[in-house]
């Protein structure tokens, strides 16, 4: 190596940190442009109101924050800053306020969006902060797929916390069923967005542990609605 | 449904956009009573006046304040009541809750953009849970702990749901009530079966608190694998090892909360304090600097930092004498510091002998004699004598100022006054030989030693003749005078005698200028209630 290149090499920024740093910027920008277009869409004359361009709008930029998060997210893992607060939390409440995210959309594309949990006032330990950007990329991405319902459920299994998002779509292509721990280890990312989704998903479930048992995800296509299903599992 | 009719809002957000937003949602929810402001140092005031129930905040303002530190200055002013619902708002609450303090938590977060339904979800489930915990929070207005113990105990038998923010109310009364033995069963318990953030700091400190550094060192080293980015377990650390009197490693420790959590004034003076008995001064500046900032226009601000500030920017310099720049800027601290606490002589007093310090420095003795001086006739004015620590320090400046005397009269007053804490008297012997001052404590302790063995036999007249010949030596030494005026309410007590009451007057009132931080205020203060009542 020449010594140009050495000291250009030392002069370089730091790609990811400067990622990161935009990305915070990004998150707030998009933030301010909903509020702004929600300010704005109340004021809209009824004929001038689309349902369609408003769902689009709405759906894309839950899409985009969720986006954001994750990847702040994978570049705080990446450094190990990602923050973990776990906390007692009541299941239902956490499964209420994941559909409550969503109200809108759900509603705009006449999906009916329910939940179940297994034993009345069943308590979890997780960081709600963490868990809950997961399970609302995987709701935003069934949302995509649902043709008219999507269905939360959770229950307690071999002593770990299962949370379950299924819809009545088509299901997951069964080559993304077959090779899903290849996605997991963020072996493959071919599919972009989702296969990257997985990955994030399965390291937070993994920062979840207890007594050497880790978290994990998996993928199905058995949900009670016929479509796929998505669950994390926290021990 | 709940009823949100009665309930009154405050809603905080530096963008007029957001503050519209929300406040539309809210009236959605048939709420009437919003109030909004633009700034935290607004909100604040705004709390002064209205007691809201529920207030939104969110957590970066831009300039000023961010919404930690206003939940911090509120809690501190008590301007927010138990019953309140304090929801951060934030782009990102991951950051925010790395940000607060375990003991100044908001009772909940709320990432932005969020709609009307997650804000009424999260407001119902929050109103149910503070109403469900009620009995808990009225006891704690009334700050009756023995009763938040009992609110406590039925909730949780009550209702399962509630269980992990009862288990916290538990534990900060358990603590609160001294029953460390109770506390220390139940928070190790806890945290057998789940590593709660909240349960692992309060666990670590009780054993820092009871001297088992081994102990807390482990727990603290270990919780930080779990959980690095949870700055209170490097504070702990950061303790353990200044306990052990190893201050370059708790330093150390404290750097590395800083990196995570930098706007806390409490961990910058401690990393101030810390690098300057380190000599390590840019660092001492920087944290001091930091913590001077911090504290404008917050109820946390401290006068220390900003004379620690003005002394280590004069260490800073090394053998080299201060330049103008530096010479100004411990002008505007000091001149900062007087104009925030005017009234406080002692302070005056102190800051006087810092600003004589760098000028002596810089070369200028004559301003510097000045300033001495002008301190010398204000200390002689005061109506309380400083603490030791202040003591030992004042003495120190004044003899490196070349006032050998004027610091043997600081250091013989603290003996007197002080002179029976075994640390203390080591550490006027570290700058001082006189005799006069290291013996007569000797002579004094020996008096009072005796004194205290006949007392605690019973033989109260003995005891007040020992105390009255230790009184004679030194006379505003504030235990014998507590002791001489203990036994002379004893023998009163038995039988009323004028003179008697009048000698166990003067012993209180030679001692009043007592500072009110001693250890042994309390008792003074009780003894005076009891000649009162006589």
């Amino acid at each position: 190596m020449s010594d140009k290149e050495q000291s250009d090499s030392s002069h370089s920024l730091d790609f990811s940190t400067v990622i990161a740093s935009t990305v915070h910027d990004m998150k707030n920008s998009l933030a301010m442009l909903m509020q702004a277009y929600e300010k704005w869409s109340v004021e809209l004359p009824p004929e001038l109101n689309k349902p369609a361009e408003r769902g689009m709008i709405e759906y894309e930029s839950l899409r985009l924050n969720g986006m954001l998060v994750q990847m702040l997210g994978l570049y705080k893992l990446g450094v190990n800053q990602l923050p973990m607060r776990p906390n007692w939390i009541e299941v239902e409440d956490f499964l209420q306020e994941q559909l409550a995210r969503h109200d809108e959309i759900l509603q705009s594309r006449d999906i009916i969006g329910t939940y179940e949990v297994e034993e009345d006032g069943l308590m979890a330990f997780l960081d709600t902060e963490l868990v809950g950007s997961v399970v609302s990329n995987v709701i935003n991405n069934s949302i995509r797929y649902a043709q008219s319902a999507i269905h939360l459920k959770a229950w307690s299994e071999d002593d770990q916390l299962v949370i379950a998002i299924g819809d009545d779509g088509q299901g997951y292509p069964p080559s993304m069923i077959e090779h899903q721990s290849d996605y997991v280890l963020g072996i493959n990312m071919s599919t972009g967005s989702t296969g990257l989704g997985l990955y994030f998903g399965q390291r937070i479930a993994e920062l979840h542990q207890r007594n050497g048992v880790q978290g994990r995800i998996e993928l199905r296509n058995d949900s009670t609605l016929g479509g796929g299903e998505f669950r994390i599992y926290l021990p | 449904m709940i009823d949100y009719s009665k309930k009154r809002f405050l809603v905080v957000d530096d963008f007029s956009e957001f503050r519209t937003s929300v406040t539309g949602m809210l009236r959605l929810m048939a709420i009437k009573d919003v109030d909004s402001a633009a700034r935290g140092e607004d909100a604040i005031a705004m709390c002064r006046n209205t007691a809201y129930d529920v207030i939104l905040h969110d957590y970066n303002l831009g300039a000023g304040k961010n919404g930690q530190q206003v939940l911090e200055e509120l809690h501190h002013a008590k301007l927010i009541s138990p019953h309140c619902i304090f929801v951060m708002c934030t782009a990102e609450s991951s950051q925010a809750m790395v940000m607060s303090a375990l003991e100044c938590e908001p009772d909940a977060y709320l990432t932005k953009p969020f709609n009307r339904a997650s804000l009424q979800q999260r407001l119902d489930k929050l109103v149910e849970r503070k109403l469900a915990l009620k009995p808990i929070l009225d006891a704690l207005t009334r700050h009756d702990q023995k009763a938040v113990l009992a609110a406590c105990g039925q909730i949780m038998e009550d209702n399962k749901r509630f269980v992990p923010q009862c288990q916290r109310y538990k534990a900060g009364a358990l603590k609160a009530l001294g029953k460390h033995a109770e506390l220390e069963s139940m928070l190790a318990e806890l945290i057998a079966d789940r590593p709660m953030p909240w349960a692992l700091v309060l666990l670590g400190n009780h054993w820092l608190d009871r001297g088992e550094l081994d102990k807390a060192e482990e727990l603290f080293t270990s919780a930080i694998s779990q959980f690095p980015m949870l700055p209170a377990l490097f504070d702990g650390l950061a303790a353990v090892h200044a306990a052990r009197g190893a201050t370059d490693k708790a330093q150390d420790y404290l750097e590395q909360g800083l990196r995570i959590s930098p706007h806390s004034l409490q961990r910058q003076h401690e990393l101030g304090k810390m690098a300057k008995a380190n000599g390590d001064y840019d660092k001492a500046v920087r944290a001091f600097r930091q913590a001077v900032d911090l504290g404008r226009n917050s109820q946390f601000r401290n006068p220390e930092n900003h004379l620690q500030l003005a002394s280590s920017l004069t260490e800073q310099t090394g053998d080299a004498s201060p330049g103008s720049k530096v010479l100004l800027e411990i002008r505007q601290t000091l001149g900062d510091l007087s104009k925030t606490w005017k009234d406080d002589q002692a302070l005056a007093v102190r800051a006087h002998l810092v600003h004589a310090g760098a000028l002596a420095k810089s070369g200028d003795q004559t301003a510097a004699d000045k300033l001495i001086a002008e301190a010398s006739t204000k200390m002689a004015d005061l109506p309380t004598f400083f603490s030791a620590n202040t003591a030992l320090e004042i003495a120190a400046q004044l003899q490196k100022l070349g006032h050998a005397d004027k610091a043997e009269d600081i250091l013989a007053t603290c003996a007197e006054m002080y002179g029976d804490d075994k640390k203390i008297m080591d550490a006027i012997a570290g700058q001082t030989s006189n005799p006069a001052i290291l013996n007569a404590c000797v002579q004094v302790q020996g008096l009072n030693s005796k004194g205290i063995r006949s007392y605690q036999q019973k033989q109260f007249p003995q005891a007040l003749e020992l105390f009255r010949q230790a009184r004679e030596l030194q006379p505003r030494n504030i235990s014998i005078a507590l002791n001489t005026a203990q036994s002379l309410l004893r023998l009163l007590l038995i039988e009323p005698a004028t003179e008697l009451q009048t000698e166990c007057q003067e012993c209180l009132t030679q001692v009043s200028n007592i500072p009110s931080t001693d250890h042994r205020y309390a008792r003074y203060e009780k003894l005076c209630a009891t000649v009162a009542g006589l």
